[in-house]
């Protein structure tokens, strides 16, 4: 039988290898932190809610030149509900991944994963445009997701989603 | 390509081996190994934040040092070791983040209660596992300056998994020394280079000081370079009181080896590896702690 050579490295599709764990597995301190951060990244969400409903004369007026009082105003609180809305649903989405996840759901580990990855990529293009990045901006809502992204893509919390259920 | 009928006789020809690959995993791969660099990004902003805030950025570069050392490097050491580090035996155990560890410096044969028999007769404590309850009580018993000899050790990995169980023994109350041995059973059938069989592998090392990693900059143990001493206690410890165990130098088995353990403290041997056979010792019927007093 022959033996193929051996590289001087290990192939990089290790990284790819799906990990094992046993099906009694505890539940990670990263999938916990996972969850919990999740959360805290809802509650910002919530904040960044309220804050733009309670400025939303101030924001037409700076962004879109729209006097409050026009009838153009008062259509675009229209707009203002269909954002809160749907910002609504979508953080309620997340808290249930978030509890999902905390339960130990692979599916719900992966989407909030997508979630997060796409909010950094924006960022990172908001970023990349000039947009400044800092505590009294968006550092922390960006902190948070990279944050979930590094707890949820941890091994451990791999392993502990993907156990074998009995 | 090739999903037609003659695959099932390639199946046959090929050995069988688990499933290497799947969307699942390498997705997780992706997203391991973008959190990485994401986590790269995020150290970079809390760093410049760090210098917008007069005396309150010292506090942002606090954090910056945090993200840095427990979670920027750990995932990046992760990513490239999984590469560079080969998987196999190499006489070397490995950190949480892949880097090599302390080295395998003694090996046992026995059953496992005979090993928890004669380490507990030779005044060692078993150490706590990590858990939530057991890091709290690092932190307190830190702050009120009490001693905890059963104080968790660091997981170290050999054949991709964490120790079994570890020993250790603290000197003088003092938290930021002491005594400590990992111990891994062997794989079933699983032979030494050269060829001898043992039933379980341990890593004994000095802890002599608290000081920082060279590698992940994070707050962690400096080991004493001269593994040797160590491995010597605890062999001495373990004979002294039992006896019935016996004690085979496999010598100059790692001869050679003058490296640096995962924290980059650098390891001196002899490269001999002791194998004591505690079969014969009485697995005692779990033996009363032997208390601080020891």
């Amino acid at each position: 039988m022959s033996v193929e050579k051996r590289a001087a490295f290990e192939p990089p599709a290790e990284l790819v290898r799906p990990v094992e764990a046993p099906p009694d597995m505890k539940r990670p301190a990263a999938t916990v932190s996972g969850a919990v951060l999740v959360v805290l990244r809802v509650i910002a969400g919530i904040v960044w809610l309220v804050a733009l409903a309670a400025q939303w004369d101030q924001v037409l007026a700076d962004d879109g030149g729209i006097d409050p009082e026009s009838a153009e105003g008062i259509a675009s609180y229209g707009v203002l509900a269909i954002i809160l809305v749907f910002g609504a649903v979508v953080l309620l989405a997340q808290l249930l991944l978030a509890f999902a996840v905390y339960r130990g759901s692979n599916a719900a580990r992966l989407t909030l994963m997508i979630f997060a990855t796409l909010s950094i990529v924006i960022s990172w293009f908001d970023y990349a445009a000039g947009q400044e990045i800092t505590i009294r901006t968006t550092l922390v809502t960006l902190a948070l997701d990279i944050l979930v992204l590094l707890a949820l893509s941890s091994r451990a919390a791999r392993a502990y989603a993907r156990r074998p259920r009995r | 390509m090739g999903e037609t009928p003659v695959a099932a006789s390639d199946a046959i020809d090929e050995p069988p081996r688990a499933r290497r690959f799947s969307i699942n995993a390498a997705l997780d791969a992706f997203f391991f190994v973008f959190a990485g660099v994401a986590s790269v990004w995020l150290a970079w902003l809390v760093l410049t934040e760090s210098f917008g805030f007069g005396w309150w950025g010292i506090a942002f570069f606090v954090v910056f040092w945090l993200v840095l050392a427990y979670l920027v490097l750990p995932r990046l050491h992760r990513i490239l070791t999984t590469i560079y580090v080969p998987d196999y035996f190499i006489g070397r155990t490995r950190t949480s983040d892949g880097l090599l560890g302390d080295p395998v410096n003694l090996a046992l044969d026995g059953p496992e209660t005979s090993v928890h028999a004669a380490m507990l007769a030779a005044g060692w404590t078993r150490a706590d596992d990590v858990t939530l309850a057991s890091s709290w009580r690092i932190v307190t018993s830190t702050l009120t300056r009490k001693s905890y000899d059963e104080a968790p050790v660091s997981p170290l990995f050999l054949f991709g998994r964490q120790q079994d169980f570890a020993y250790q023994q603290e000197v003088e109350g003092n938290p930021a020394k002491r005594h400590h041995v990992r111990f891994w059973r062997t794989p079933d059938g699983w032979l030494l280079p050269g060829g001898r069989r043992v039933d379980w592998l341990a890593a004994g090392t000095f802890d002599r000081a608290v000081g920082f990693s060279l590698f992940t900059l994070q707050v962690t143990h400096k080991i004493d370079a001269d593994t040797d001493v160590e491995r010597d206690h605890i062999i001495a410890t373990v004979v002294g009181t039992s006896p019935r165990a016996r004690v085979d130098v496999l010598a100059d088995f790692s001869t050679g080896y003058h490296s640096r353990n995962g924290g980059g403290d650098s390891i001196r041997t002899d490269g001999d590896l002791p194998v004591i056979d505690v079969s014969d010792v009485a697995a005692a019927p779990v033996a009363p702690s032997p208390g601080g007093g020891s």
